[in-house]
């Protein structure tokens, strides 16, 4: 049988969709409670936060490589635009602190990959290592908490019955797909992954875009804190840890390759998705924690084995 | 076919997982049976385990159904907000908490409250001010004060050194407010005690394995240590193993907390001096009987004290 060729282009994020599909369709089967308004807008909160994470990490790795800071850098980022509002400065010039400070840890990532030579592995290790230190020096080890009605409603607002950190996620998402479709930086974020070599050949500025790519991933983490804060009340310097493998869990599962070259941020989206129904139904149910590990390893491994068989049957 | 493969198998573990859930763990086998969430902040720590069973006789006897949830890693302050925001969704009777973080559980309380569901607190109190200024309130605090157990431990050094030591501590995971408060008791109680002399005070991050390098560090940096107090008994526990392998056995007083069985063991071999012991299974047990009888429509005291001690 031949797929309809629109079907057979995206047939990856379908297969990833259908996962998606049926894992709501079991769990709505198995609870009344999952199948509601408030319990899916609830879902879409607590996905708000991964998803940000994932969204860049998207470009890293389908540029090829991969950035293990972005837990920490959140956490980072999130102490210091806490320290900013507490000094008394206006929300938004707080935020652009955070968000500056996600950004430069991601342009010292992109610095050291591109012109240093690290391995992103590496690199990104480091930095780990060193924004989590940040944080615990910025903040003496302890949270910062405490702020104002206007900054919290990034969190506990709404938009014509949308939580506001939902409608931003949904905008980060729209404008990350348009840049990686429809702009030069997305061509190029597949090339250097898909050829490193044969890009630089071809004449693409490299160097320039991996270190750019890096600051996007920096940045949107520190995105992702902001709105943890809000919703938290309270930016922690333990924050965010283990969170890059919850976002490279998503990208994977939303069948971007490890390998760089291939991917797309709506797969990306629906393996947040998935990852946050996951733990959503599996607590709905009452299933144990314990089990919920194991579900969730599972799913990962299923989603990914999904992508290769249909790589299989291609060829 | 065969790339279906996958799928069906994802939709057949979970719908496994469904299945035991109904009989074990979730929901309400009897209909009208209320419904109680315990919800702690992980359950890869005995401290927790013993709760979970305390907390299980009491739902036993008071005839409630009684749920168990915690977020994989201790300090995932957002994981236990996304649990108990479920648990609203699942329209629990009531909640039992351990908070993770006691300024970042306000948020979800609040929603509790909207949502009718009375809240108790066990082991780690609600930051007041941070609840006052949400409009939040939670229906009693239940667990003994870590303040006053690294005050106990201090005390005890004290007398047990006669005022003169050269003191390391192990601390927990940095900004985590355990180990925080139970490190202030226990500054607190060596204040006015010149001799008492803190030489080292490092992060082990709550583990035995860190507790063993770190404390072999120190050991190197600072060889007349004569006493130390770890935050917790298994960074206490690694000490030990460290002290063992520099030939120092006997010559440390070694104090931990929490009371685990091996710490108990080894206080009684007389290779550690003493314990913090808690009473988690208490908490647990009392924490599930107040929130059947809040449901009955009792009020319960604002402060419900469990027991602390020193094993030594």
């Amino acid at each position: 049988m031949k797929l309809p060729p629109v079907i057979a282009r995206h047939a990856r994020q379908f297969g990833t969709f259908a996962v998606f599909v049926v894992l709501c369709a079991v769990i709505s089967v198995l609870t009344p409670h999952f199948f509601t308004v408030t319990n899916l807008l609830n879902v879409a909160q607590q996905t708000v936060i991964n998803a940000l994470i994932a969204v860049g990490l998207t470009y890293v790795i389908i540029s090829g490589g991969i950035d293990l800071s972005v837990g920490s850098i959140l956490a980072f980022a999130g102490v210091v635009m806490a320290h900013a509002l507490r000094l008394g400065w206006p929300v938004p010039l707080a935020i652009l602190a955070g968000v500056g400070v996600g950004a430069g840890c991601g342009l010292v990532n992109g610095l050291l990959i591109s012109y240093g030579r690290l391995p992103p592995f590496i690199a990104t290790l480091g930095m780990m290592s060193v924004a989590r230190g940040g944080a615990l020096l910025a903040t003496d080890g302890r949270p910062v908490s405490g702020f104002g009605e206007s900054f919290r409603w990034l969190a506990t607002g709404e938009i014509a019955g949308v939580p506001v950190p939902v409608l931003i996620m949904v905008l980060v998402y729209a404008a990350a797909h348009l840049v990686l479709q429809r702009t030069k930086f997305g061509r190029y974020t597949y090339a250097i992954g898909g050829n490193e070599e044969a890009s630089l050949l071809s004449g693409v500025p490299v160097r320039l875009y991996k270190t750019g790519i890096y600051v996007v991933g920096g940045g949107l983490a520190a995105l992702g804190a902001v709105l943890l804060t809000a919703r938290l009340n309270s930016a922690q310097p333990i924050a965010g840890i283990n969170y890059e493998l919850d976002a490279i869990a998503a990208t994977v599962i939303g069948g971007t390759s490890l390998m760089g070259g291939q991917g797309s941020v709506i797969g990306t989206l629906i393996g947040a998705l998935i990852m946050g129904v996951l733990r959503n139904g599996l607590n709905l149910l009452g299933v144990s924690s314990f089990i919920q590990q194991v579900v969730i390893g599972v799913v990962i491994i299923a989603a990914v084995l999904l992508d290769t068989f249909f790589k299989q049957s291609k060829r | 076919m065969k790339k279906l493969l996958p799928l069906v198998a994802a939709a057949a573990v979970l719908a496994g997982c469904g299945k035991k859930a109904e009989t074990t763990a979730g929901a309400p086998a009897t209909p009208g049976k209320p419904v109680v969430a315990l919800v702690v902040k992980t359950l890869n720590h005995p401290f927790f385990i013993d709760m979970q069973r305390g907390a299980e006789e009491a739902a036993k006897a008071a005839g409630v159904e009684l749920i168990v949830q915690a977020a994989e890693r201790e300090i995932d302050v957002e994981r236990q907000m996304q649990i108990i925001e479920n648990l609203i969704q699942r329209k629990v009777n009531a909640l039992v908490v351990a908070p993770s973080g006691s300024r970042e559980i306000v948020p979800v309380v609040v929603k509790a409250n909207q949502a009718g569901i009375p809240v108790l607190v066990v082991d780690t109190r609600v930051d007041a001010p941070a609840l006052q200024a949400a409009g939040g309130k939670t229906a009693t605090f239940i667990g003994s004060d870590n303040y006053e157990g690294g005050k106990l431990a201090g005390e005890f050094m004290l007398q047990k050194m006669g005022g003169q030591a050269r003191i390391a501590i192990l601390e927990g995971i940095p900004g985590h407010e355990t180990g925080d408060q139970r490190l202030r008791g226990f500054r607190d109680a060596l204040k006015g005690s010149p001799g008492m002399v803190v030489v080292a005070s490092q992060p082990a991050n709550w583990e035995r394995d860190q507790g063993y390098n770190v404390f072999q560090n120190i050991l190197q940096a600072h060889p007349d240590v004569n006493a130390m107090f770890a935050a917790n008994d298994l960074m206490a526990l690694g000490a030990l193993e460290a002290i063992a392998a520099a030939g120092k056995t006997g010559q440390i007083t070694v104090i931990g907390f929490d009371a685990l069985e091996e710490a108990r063991a080894a206080v009684k071999k007389g290779t550690m001096a003493g314990t913090v012991a808690q009473d988690p299974a208490q908490m647990g047990r009392v924490g599930v009987e107040w929130a059947a009888r809040v449901l009955k429509g009792e009020t319960p005291p604002a402060d419900i004290a469990v027991p602390i001690q020193f094993v030594k």
